[in-house]
């Protein structure tokens, strides 16, 4: 289903939204019919309540084709319905989780501040107790989903004092007094996805909007990003597919000496090391989808998938670009877009350098066996 | 209302291989997909179900690779699902899979309308319909565009050389359907519930108490003597001139081959 709504709706508008920097809209209500909104949100909130197999299984199918539309949903589904729905409470799953999963409103997750991001105890918003509300201030930047989210994920000190102790997650709807989106950021990939700044000035947010506990913002961060990393990892995956798949059709088309590249020893040399790489990306996604489905600890493996795939990502696409030529570089084939948008993989939700430290954090805490 | 949907696993067109030895098709389930034209007919049987309450069960002959077709028809909105799968079915012709799908919907037991492709897209011989029809002894209407369901007969409309016919036909009935809904995909949840609730069904000769002479090979009365490929010629014509010219000369061409009529 995922490989046919890619090729049905996404393939024929990929290029153009990319190029128009434009959100598509027409094809968010299709997504939401099909239960994309919600792939493993609770049955009782309209989730389709999926393995994790089967949620990377769409994500690497969507971004095959169209890497901004599967960021749009990795993050929608990995670190703001799979947070909502592992620690809100059943009134707030009620009111926010419902609208999430239907696609009716979309998500988004606000960790990055411009003076922090990979160290997260570094922010600088605060929310401060007055009677039944916060008053939040907030600078995110980087937002994915910013300049469309209806409900938002804001990392927060209630304790602006101790940001350890007062580290919180708070829900905050879009159209609060106070709530802003700021500039859309002008990235060089994912153009389809509206990345922007949310800037929340005085912004009063019911206390019953907190997410979890008070001080416990750390830990729903950090299980929001272990899941997260799996559907990153998934995207990357699709876009290293997506890259090969153009080479590939490219190979097989374009003639130089005679005969197809893909006749050429140097070229299949390429395709093969391209091939491997999509192959090992996707089976280390998988296993983390595995791991997480058994209930096992997910910090590891997510982290292993999410550097993996990134990096195969860059690279396959990167190798796309050179079995193209300079129609690689042109912007007359899909191959530049995937290019582009691979190489965020490796920064967001986590960049390479981070999982690297989890990783090893892992392996080091693990010993010897 | 109880309809049985026939539907078959094809092919993809540029994956088509024949085996040189028994010029049968070579099946991969990698490349395989439900044929095209019988998601028409599994969407009418949806369309039927919605109006008035109906169970829809969909049947296919072939491998056991074949059931994943039947998978997809469930999760379309299918209730039941039938296999029809033995090895001495293979090479039959269209003759020999109508008697084994007339065999299977005999099992079932009560029907009130089959719904068939208009055709394959890879036999493509649009002739299971009509052949299944002679063999349960029930009328037949192809190129069925509406039905309407009425108290022991339906109302159906189809298009043929221009016209517009508007049919009544007593109950039980067998249509091919040429409707061009859109192709709906199934969702999510749809997917999940269909391989957690159903199953497939899967019958051989014996379960459907058939016979063997009239099943594979020896039931058909057709066989492929030979097979040759035939390459399409292709080549390419530079029309030279001016942008008018080059109009006026395509234009030409085109008349004189009568592509424009």
């Amino acid at each position: 289903m995922g490989r046919q709504f890619a090729k049905m709706e996404l393939a024929p508008i990929a290029k153009e939204i990319d190029e128009e920097g434009r959100f598509p809209w027409e094809a968010v209500e299709k997504m939401g019919s099909l239960n994309l909104f919600g792939i493993q949100a609770p049955r009782q909130y309209g989730g389709a309540e999926t393995d994790s197999i089967s949620y990377c299984l769409v994500i690497e199918e969507i971004s095959r084709v169209c890497a901004s539309m599967g960021l749009m949903l990795a993050v929608h589904n990995g670190v703001v319905v799979h947070p909502v729905s592992q620690f809100g409470r059943d009134e707030q799953k009620a009111k926010f989780l419902s609208p999430l999963v239907a696609g009716e409103k979309i998500g988004a997750f606000c960790l990055t501040e411009p003076n922090a991001g990979s160290d997260a105890m570094a922010i600088e918003s605060t929310a401060l107790k007055e009677g039944d509300s916060y008053l939040v201030n907030a600078n995110k930047i980087f937002v994915t989903n910013g300049g469309v989210a209806d409900i938002l994920i804001i990392f927060t000190s209630v304790d602006p004092g101790n940001v350890k102790k007062g580290f919180s997650a708070i829900l905050v709807e879009r159209g609060t007094p106070g709530f802003e989106v700021g500039l859309l950021e002008n990235n060089c990939g994912m153009r389809a996805n509206p990345v922007s700044s949310i800037i929340l000035n005085d912004c009063r947010v019911p206390k019953t909007n907190l997410l979890g506990q008070e001080g416990e913002g750390f830990k729903v961060a950090m299980a929001a990003l272990d899941n997260g990393r799996i559907g990153i990892a998934a995207q990357a995956v699709g876009i290293a597919q997506g890259a090969l798949d153009a080479s590939l059709r490219y190979a097989k088309e374009r003639i130089q000496f005679r005969v197809p590249l893909s006749q050429h020893q140097a070229i299949q040399l390429m395709l093969a090391d391209m091939g491997t790489m999509v192959e090992a990306a996707r089976l280390l996604t998988l296993n983390a989808a595995h791991v997480k489905d058994r209930g096992g600890d997910l910090s590891g493996p997510s982290a292993m998938a999410k550097l993996f795939a990134g990096r195969a990502a860059s690279k396959v696409a990167s190798m796309g670009v050179q079995i193209h030529g300079g129609y690689g570089y042109s912007k007359d084939y899909p191959i530049e877009r995937y290019f582009r948008d691979a190489r965020a993989t490796e920064i967001y939700e986590g960049t390479n350098e981070i999982q690297q430290i989890v990783i090893a954090r892992e392996l080091l805490k693990r010993g010897e066996e | 209302m109880d309809i049985v949907v026939c539907i078959k696993q094809v092919v993809a067109g540029d994956r088509v291989k024949i085996d040189p030895r028994t010029y049968n098709l070579v099946r991969s389930a990698e490349f395989s997909y439900i044929n095209p034209l019988d998601l028409f007919a599994i969407e009418m049987a949806v369309q039927l179900k919605k109006e008035q309450s109906a169970t829809i069960t969909a049947v296919t002959m072939g491998p056991q690779i074949s059931e994943e077709v039947l998978w997809e028809a469930l999760t379309l909105g299918a209730d039941r699902a039938v296999l029809l799968s033995d090895p001495r079915f293979s090479a039959s012709d269209t003759l020999a899979t109508s008697y084994v799908l007339g065999m299977g919907i005999r099992k079932i037991g009560k029907f009130d309308l089959i719904l068939c492709g208009m055709r394959t897209t890879d036999g493509d011989t649009g002739q299971v319909g009509p052949q299944l029809a002679e063999e349960l002894d029930v009328p037949y209407i192809s190129a069925v565009e509406k039905v309407k369901g009425e108290k022991g007969s339906f109302r159906v409309e189809r298009v043929s050389d221009g016209f517009r016919e508007i049919v009544e036909v007593s109950v039980p009935a067998l249509f091919t359907i040429s409707s061009k809904t859109a192709v709906r995909l199934p969702s999510l949840i749809a997917i999940q519930d269909t391989f957690t609730r159903n199953s497939i069904e899967c019958w051989n000769l014996e379960d459907l108490n058939a016979d063997p002479d009239k099943v594979g090979r020896a039931g058909s009365g057709t066989w492929v003597e030979g097979l040759t490929p035939t390459a399409q010629k292709k080549s390419c014509v530079l029309i030279e001139g001016d942008p008018r010219q080059q109009a006026r000369i395509l234009l030409s061409k085109l008349l004189e081959k009568n592509l424009l009529s």
